[in-house]
C-alpha cells in the first residue's frame, strides 16, 4: 500500500481527530508565520524615531542642570535634528493644556505650577504619565502623552504652532520644544496588523473547516441517497462501497444480502417455471386424447377443464416472465390492438365494445399491451354484462379503459386485487373463476413496463373501471420490426 | 372427417406427414388424429430416425418437436431446410415471441404452441400444403416472405402488418388469413365462397363467421375511410376485390425500417 493510503485515516473517528489536529496546527502555523514575519529586524533597519528617543532626551534635559542644557541641546541637535529640540524662551506664548473636562487653563508663562498641576484627564499610575488621548487641541501641540513623561513634565501647548510641534515644562520650570518627527497618530483599526492576521485565520479556517466538513459527510450523505433508492430487485444500482470503513461495512453487508435474495428468488422462479413448462406436455396428451372421446358432454367439459389449465399456466408464465425478457417497444396502432380484443371477445358472444378512435399510435409493446387488456376483460366478463373497452389519446398519454357494469371493487380490497394470486372472492369455487388471479397483477406490471400506471376506479352506478395510463414517447423513433 | 379426406383428395395426393417427436404418447396420439382425419403418417422419436424416414419415404410435410434429444429441434430444421423446400411446422412448450420468430428464421413454415388444439393442427396442415401448391405453381412470389401494398407492409412469417408509418396494426388471426388471401390474388374478384374455402378452419369453431364481418374489420383497420372503401371494394355480383398493387419485398429489405 502507497504510504499516501497509510496516512490518511479509514475511520470516521479517526478523520474527526485528523482534521481537529490538523486545525490546530495550521492556526499556530499561521500565528507563527505572521509574528515571525512582522518580527522588526534589527540588521536591516536603522534606528526608528520614536516616542521613546523623544522622551528619553527630554527626561535628559529634566535631569541636567540648567547651565548645562544649552550644550546638551547642542548635542541632541547633532544627533537628532530630526527633533529640533529648542528651550522656549518667554516670547513664545505658552498655554497650559485644558484640565479635566475643559477647565481653565493653567497659567501660560512657563512659570512652574502647584506641583503636581492639574490633574492630566485619566492619569494613569504615577510616574508613567499615561494616560487616554484627550480631545484634540485646538491650538497647535500634539497630545503629548505619548511621550510618556511623568506628571512633573507638564505638557505645554502652542499656540499657533503646527500640529506636529509640542512643548513640555521640564520639573524645574524651563520650557522645552519638539517637533514629533514620528507619526504620532494611531493607526487605523482598519489597516492595523493585527485586524488582518484575524480575518486571514476566520477566512482560511472556515474554509478548511468547511472542506474537511464536506470531505467528511460527503460519503455519508451519498450513502443515504443510495440507500433510499437501494432495492431488494436486481436491477437497481448496488449500494458504492466508498468512504469511511464503517460505511464501506454497511454498504458490502447490504450488497451481499441483495445478491442473496436475488439468486434464492432467481432459484424459484426457474423451478416455477420448469414446473410450468413441464406440465405441458400431459396437458398435451389429454387434448389430444379427449378429440377421441365419443360421449360429447363429456368431452366438452373435458376440453374446458384443459383450456382452463393451459391458460392458469399460460398466466403463470407470462407472470413469471416479466421480469425477464421482454419484448421490445416498437410503434403500434393501439387502436387496433383494442378494436380486435373486442372483436374476438364479441365473437365469443360476450357483451364488448370498443370506444375511442379509430387509429392511435404510440411506442409500446404490443403483445403485452394485448395480453394485459384481454386479461382484464377477461376478468370483466367474468361478472359483469355489459364491458367497454376505452381509449384516449392525449397529447402527452394515452388512457386505455376496461369499464364494467360488474359488483365492482371495494376500496379496502383494490389495493389487495394488484397483488398476485389474490382472487376476487376466495370462497369462489374454481369452476367460475379460471385463474391463478394473476391477471391485475400481470396487467399492473405490463403498465409500469411502459413508464405507465395502473389504478382502479368505481363506475357509477356500479361496477369498476380499470384504467392504463400510458406516457407517450416524445416523438416516436421508426419502425423497428421486432428482432431476435 | 369426410370432408376433410375430399379436401386432400381435391388437392389429388394424400399427404404423408412424418411426426418428429421424442414423447411416445403424445407422438402416437398425433398420429392417430391425424390418421382420423385422412393423412399418412410417420412418425420418429429423435433426428436419426427422422433422417432415416426422410430417406426411405417421400415426405410432403414434417410436424417436428423443438426439444428433441439427440439434436435441438431449431438446428435440425434449418439442417432439413437447406436441402429440402418440405414444410415444416414446429411444435413446442414454449410460447416466447421470441422462440416464435427463432423457430420462423430457422426456415419453419409455421409455430405451434402445446397443448394446442388439434383441429386447429390440421387447418395449418391444411393451410401450408396449400400454400406450398400454389407456391410451385406460382413465379418468383413463392420466396417473399414480406407483401407491400400502398405503403402498408404484411410480413408472413412475423405475422405483422405495419401501416405505412411503421405503426404495428393488430389483426386477429382470421383477418391476417383474410388479408392474405387477398394479397396474393389482388385484382381478382373473389366471392365469398372462395374466400371462405381460402380461409377456413383458422379458427375452429367459427366456421360461420361471416366474410363479410371480417371484412368490414378489416376495412376498420387499413382504410383511410371505412365506409367508403378503396382497398378491399364490394362487387355487386357478391365478392370483393383488393385492389391496390401488391409487390412481393425480398426477406433483406423486409428487414430493415422505412
Amino acid at each position: 500500500m502507497k504510504l499516501v493510503d497509510l496516512l490518511i485515516p479509514k475511520r470516521i473517528s479517526g478523520q474527526i481527530a485528523a482534521i481537529v489536529v490538523i486545525s490546530i496546527v495550521v492556526i499556530h502555523a499561521i500565528l507563527t508565520a505572521v509574528f515571525v514575519l512582522n518580527r522588526p529586524d534589527p540588521r536591516t533597519e536603522t534606528v526608528r524615531l520614536g516616542p521613546g528617543e523623544l522622551t528619553a532626551l527630554i527626561q535628559m534635559l529634566g535631569n541636567a542642570p540648567r547651565s548645562e542644557r544649552p550644550a546638551l541641546i547642542a548635542i541632541m541637535t547633532r544627533a537628532y535634528p530630526q527633533f529640533d529640540i529648542a528651550i522656549l524662551g518667554p516670547e513664545v506664548k505658552l498655554i497650559s493644556p485644558p484640565g479635566p473636562r475643559g477647565g481653565p487653563p493653567g497659567p501660560g508663562d512657563g512659570s512652574p505650577g502647584p506641583r503636581g498641576g492639574p490633574p492630566w484627564p485619566g492619569d494613569g499610575p504615577p510616574g508613567l504619565g499615561m494616560g487616554p488621548p484627550g480631545p484634540p487641541p485646538e491650538h497647535g501641540g500634539a497630545p503629548p502623552h505619548l511621550l510618556h513623561l511623568s506628571r512633573d513634565y507638564r505638557p505645554l501647548m502652542l499656540e499657533g504652532a503646527p500640529a506636529d510641534r509640542i512643548a513640555v515644562a521640564l520639573p524645574d520650570g524651563e520650557a522645552v520644544g519638539a517637533r514629533l518627527a514620528f507619526d504620532h497618530r494611531r493607526p487605523p483599526f482598519w489597516g492595523s496588523t493585527e485586524l488582518i492576521m484575524v480575518l486571514f485565520l476566520l477566512v482560511s479556517l472556515s474554509l478548511l473547516g468547511l472542506w474537511a466538513a464536506r470531505a467528511l459527510s460527503a460519503p455519508l450523505s451519498s450513502f443515504a441517497k443510495a440507500a433510499e433508492n437501494f432495492s431488494l430487485d436486481g436491477d437497481a444500482a448496488p449500494l458504492p462501497e466508498r468512504g469511511p470503513e464503517e460505511i464501506r461495512k454497511v454498504a458490502r453487508a447490504l450488497n451481499n444480502m441483495r445478491r442473496r435474495i436475488a439468486a434464492l428468488v432467481d432459484d424459484r422462479t426457474k423451478m416455477l417455471a420448469a414446473i410450468s413448462h413441464d406440465l405441458r406436455t400431459p396437458i398435451t396428451r389429454l387434448r389430444l386424447r379427449s378429440e377421441f372421446i365419443d360421449d360429447d358432454t363429456c368431452r366438452n367439459h373435458m376440453l374446458r377443464d384443459l383450456d382452463q389449465m393451459r391458460s392458469m399456466l399460460d398466466s403463470v408464465l407470462t407472470f413469471l416472465r416479466n421480469d425477464g425478457q421482454r419484448e421490445p417497444m416498437t410503434l403500434t396502432d393501439i387502436a387496433t390492438s383494442l378494436q380486435s380484443i373486442a372483436d374476438q371477445f364479441a365473437d365469443i358472444g360476450h357483451q364488448v365494445g370498443y370506444r375511442g378512435p379509430g387509429h392511435a399510435t404510440l411506442m409500446a409493446r404490443p403483445a403485452d399491451l394485448q395480453r394485459a387488456v384481454t386479461n382484464l376483460v377477461d376478468n370483466a366478463v367474468r361478472f359483469a354484462t355489459d364491458v367497454s373497452i376505452n381509449l384516449q389519446m392525449t397529447a402527452d398519454r394515452v388512457v386505455i379503459e376496461v369499464e364494467d357494469n360488474g359488483p365492482g371493487i371495494s376500496d379496502a380490497q383494490k389495493a389487495a386485487m394488484l397483488k398476485p394470486f389474490v382472487r376476487g372472492d376466495d370462497a369462489r369455487t374454481m369452476d367460475e373463476a379460471s385463474g391463478f388471479g394473476l391477471g391485475l397483477s400481470i396487467a399492473n406490471a405490463v403498465a409500469i413496463a411502459h413508464g405507465g400506471v395502473l389504478s382502479l376506479n368505481d363506475r357509477q352506478p356500479q361496477g369498476l373501471i380499470v384504467r392504463i395510463e400510458l406516457p407517450t414517447r416524445a416523438e416516436p423513433a421508426a419502425a423497428s420490426n421486432v428482432t431476435v | 372427417m369426410a370432408r376433410e379426406i375430399a379436401k386432400w383428395e381435391r388437392m389429388a395426393a394424400i399427404p404423408n406427414i412424418l411426426i418428429v417427436e421424442d414423447d411416445r404418447e403424445t407422438r402416437s396420439l398425433i398420429a392417430k388424429y391425424l390418421r382420423a382425419n385422412g393423412c399418412h403418417v410417420l412418425d420418429a422419436a429423435d433426428a436419426r430416425e427422422m433422417q432415416r424416414a426422410m430417406t426411405d419415404h417421400r415426405v410432403d410435410l414434417i410436424i417436428m418437436d423443438v426439444m428433441l434429444p439427440d439434436e435441438d429441434g431449431l438446428s435440425l430444421c434449418r439442417k432439413v431446410r437447406a436441402k429440402s423446400q418440405v414444410p415444416i411446422i414446429m411444435l413446442t412448450a414454449r410460447g416466447e415471441d421470441v422462440d416464435r420468430i427463432v423457430g420462423l428464421e430457422m426456415g419453419a413454415d409455421d409455430y405451434m404452441v402445446k397443448p394446442f388444439n388439434p383441429r386447429e393442427l390440421l387447418a395449418r396442415i391444411n393451410a401450408v400444403l396449400r400454400r406450398q401448391a400454389s407456391a410451385l405453381n406460382a413465379s418468383a412470389n413463392a420466396a417473399a416472405t414480406t407483401y407491400g401494398f400502398d405503403g402498408w407492409r404484411m410480413d408472413f412469417r412475423l405475422r405483422e402488418l405495419r401501416n405505412p408509418a411503421g405503426a404495428r396494426v393488430a389483426l386477429t388471426s382470421a383477418e391476417f388469413d383474410l388479408l392474405r388471401a387477398f394479397c396474393e390474388r389482388a385484382g381478382r374478384v373473389l366471392s365469398r365462397e372462395i374466400l371462405l374455402e381460402l380461409t377456413q378452419g383458422r379458427n375452429c369453431g367459427s366456421f360461420d363467421r361471416s366474410i363479410d364481418v371480417l371484412v368490414s374489420r378489416i376495412r376498420r383497420k387499413i382504410e383511410a375511410d371505412p365506409q367508403d372503401a378503396v382497398m378491399i371494394k364490394t362487387v355487386r355480383s357478391g365478392g370483393y376485390m383488393f385492389t391496390p398493387v401488391v409487390e412481393p419485398i425480398a426477406s433483406a429489405q423486409a428487414a430493415t425500417a422505412p
